[in-house]
């Protein structure tokens, strides 16, 4: 079935990401949008806007209901979720299901399966594939939890089933710890997830975060784009990604891609999806599947010339795909995402009027960007304004072409965690390889130290801000002003 | 407005985009973004955030918590007026200058956006 209109429900980069794919296709767009969010870049990209409700998540980019009216005032022939807000909500996909709109993504039942943390083990345990030990039973009396977990041996991670995004997961560390570990856990997980259902896990220190792109097409087919390393993570929330990891050797490269392909086989998987392991040393264990476009889709993209959201889009209309016969990584992607935070003040988000915005292009250097000058980041949202994706022949080129990029990168208004990504990037443990998901938590935590201007820089720096104030002075009454000795405009010569 | 700067940093001669934006100078310059606080007082400058006029903006987007004072009061210079949270944080904002409080625009509980005029002191 042939697509004529498309509705996003989504914003910021993601929306924009979208979009282009679709204008592309020659399909339109209607985006689905919060009263603030006028003030986006996708909102002014979009054909046509639909208003779905008020800043907070939940009245907007969180309510079925909203989207779903929106979606059918508007007329779109199918909706793209994105990632985040409803993108892994089977009601969601099951409205649209119902509705006669087709979700971008995969099946409803699909998103129930892997949604839920113990069937989506249960099923990996049936194709026995590597699980990390743990204990997922339906005997969820405090008791048994501890015997559980005595069992398997601390530290022990205990986690909400219905969890995510770090919420609802502690780590107890020994016994005496795991009565008041586990109680909290359940309260997180009902309070924040309506259940308060838990599983425990082996909780393993040091390891990687491989995870897998799978993609199943029209005709049934589950093809492996590769890995994607993401261990530097910061409170669970990935920084930076790369493509492909410079931990597997070819051999685990196949296994763990075979591995990924069965899982999602099984399920009868259409659409993209990534399956995420766990790696220490030569072993990897599945960690879940998630039933979606990833922020850090591009560095595949990268790596392999392709472009997945186009490719969900054609699938979802039932047209074969062009890129399965030749898919072979060359070089190194990186992608970095860019935070509006003070990385100064240990990340607190920074918001205000976003001022004068400078992505320097060249070549092999992709900039995904939700906002522009005048544009406002507000405090309703994720804090993640753009993200950076360079490619280049080898990682260590890549490293080199990242950094220049964001030397190179301005964003004035709001505060931005490029000298923290910095950082990051010419530490030695990632300039190695070698960083673990305990990699930020262990150099970083502490935040940044404040570089301080000198008095000198200072005085010189407010000396150009007279000098743009008296410039605004001369141009509007005639009076000629002194040549100031600090500066001059080279741009009005 | 941005505008790019030729200026002396280090004794090299660097090109650095300027712009003014709130109070605040932002500049790039070795491949590092800073921002200043523009000093208050020195100049009438309409642009700058930082001079002392009776009105009371919010800083942040936000939610009202308290108000301390009520539309017709006498207030002197520093007298809390609003407490509102942003990002869980709260923030207290103050009298600027002595004077008679002439608006009150917000109640407790009020979401207020960035810049939003919240409060005029008019001076004695």
């Amino acid at each position: 079935m042939k697509f004529r209109k498309v509705g996003i429900a989504n914003r910021g980069e993601v929306a924009v990401r979208i979009i282009r794919a679709c204008q592309e296709l020659g399909l339109q767009t209607v985006l689905f949008h919060s009263t603030p969010d006028v003030n986006t870049r996708a909102y002014r990209m979009a054909d046509v806007t639909e208003e779905i409700g008020g800043g907070p998540s939940q009245e907007s980019y969180l309510s079925i209901d909203a989207n779903i009216q929106a979606a059918i005032r508007s007329g779109v022939d199918a909706v793209h979720p994105g990632f985040g807000f409803l993108s892994e909500n089977p009601e969601f996909a099951r409205a649209c299901e119902k509705n006669g709109i087709t979700f971008i993504g995969p099946s409803s039942d699909a998103i129930r399966l892997f949604g839920d943390k113990i069937s989506a083990k249960e099923l990996v345990e049936r194709l026995q594939a590597p699980l990390i030990p743990g204990y997922k039973g339906e005997d969820q009396t405090l008791e048994r939890l501890t015997r559980e977990a005595e069992g398997i041996g601390y530290p022990v991670m205990v986690k909400a089933a219905a969890g995510g995004g770090g919420r609802g997961l502690k780590i107890i560390r020994e016994a005496s710890q795991a009565k008041e570990m586990i109680e909290s856990a359940q309260r997180e997980g009902l309070s924040a997830f309506g259940s308060s259902k838990v599983f425990l896990e082996k909780y393993i220190e040091a390891a990687k975060h491989i995870e897998v792109q799978i993609f199943g097409d029209a005709a049934g087919k589950v093809h492996s784009l590769f890995e994607r390393e993401c261990s530097v993570q910061r409170r669970h929330q990935k920084i930076i990604e790369e493509s492909l990891s410079p931990s597997l050797t070819e051999a685990l490269r196949e296994k763990i891609s075979k591995t990924a392909v069965m899982i999602a086989e099984a399920a009868q998987y259409k659409g993209a999806g990534t399956v995420e392991f766990l790696l220490e040393g030569d072993r990897f264990y599945f960690m879940e599947m998630n039933t979606r476009l990833q922020v850090e889709h591009p560095v595949t993209e990268m790596v392999l010339g392709v472009d997945l959201v186009k490719a969900q889009i054609l699938t979802a209309m039932d047209e074969p795909l062009l890129w399965w016969e030749d898919l072979r990584p060359r070089g190194h992607a990186i992608e970095c995402r860019l935070y509006a935070e003070d990385p100064y003040m240990n990340g607190v988000p920074s918001t205000g009027l976003l001022g004068f915005c400078s992505f320097p292009e060249g070549p092999f250097r992709r900039f995904e960007v939700g906002f522009e000058e005048g544009d406002e980041i507000t405090s309703f949202y994720d804090s993640m304004i753009a993200k950076i994706i360079v490619w280049d022949e080898s990682r260590t080129r890549a490293i080199q072409k990242m950094e220049q990029t964001l030397k190179d990168t301005v964003v004035f208004g709001v505060k931005t965690n490029i000298p923290l990504l910095l950082k990051i990037l010419s530490h030695e443990e990632f300039i190695r390889g070698t960083m673990t998901t305990r990699f930020f938590e262990t150099h970083f935590s502490k935040g940044l130290k404040t570089i301080e201007l000198t008095p000198a820089e200072k005085e010189a720096a407010l000396s150009w801000g007279r000098a743009l104030s008296e410039e605004h002075k001369t141009s509007s009454s005639n009076v000629s002003a002194a040549p100031n000795p600090w500066t001059y405009d080279w741009s009005s010569r | 407005m941005m505008k790019w700067l030729t200026v002396d940093w280090h004794s090299e001669k660097v090109k650095v985009p300027v712009q003014k934006i709130k109070g605040k100078l932002w500049f790039h310059v070795d491949g590092e973004t800073h921002s200043l606080e523009i000093p208050s007082g020195r100049k009438k400058d309409s642009q700058g955030g930082g001079h002392k006029n009776g009105e009371i903006t919010a800083p942040m987007p936000g939610k009202i918590l308290k108000v301390f004072a009520s539309a017709g009061q006498k207030v002197t210079q520093g007298q809390p007026l609003i407490a509102m949270e942003a990002m869980k944080m709260e923030y207290t904002l103050e009298a600027d200058i002595d004077g008679t409080l002439k608006e009150l625009n917000v109640q407790v509980g009020d979401q207020v956006a960035l810049g939003q005029h919240l409060a005029k002191v008019e001076e004695a």
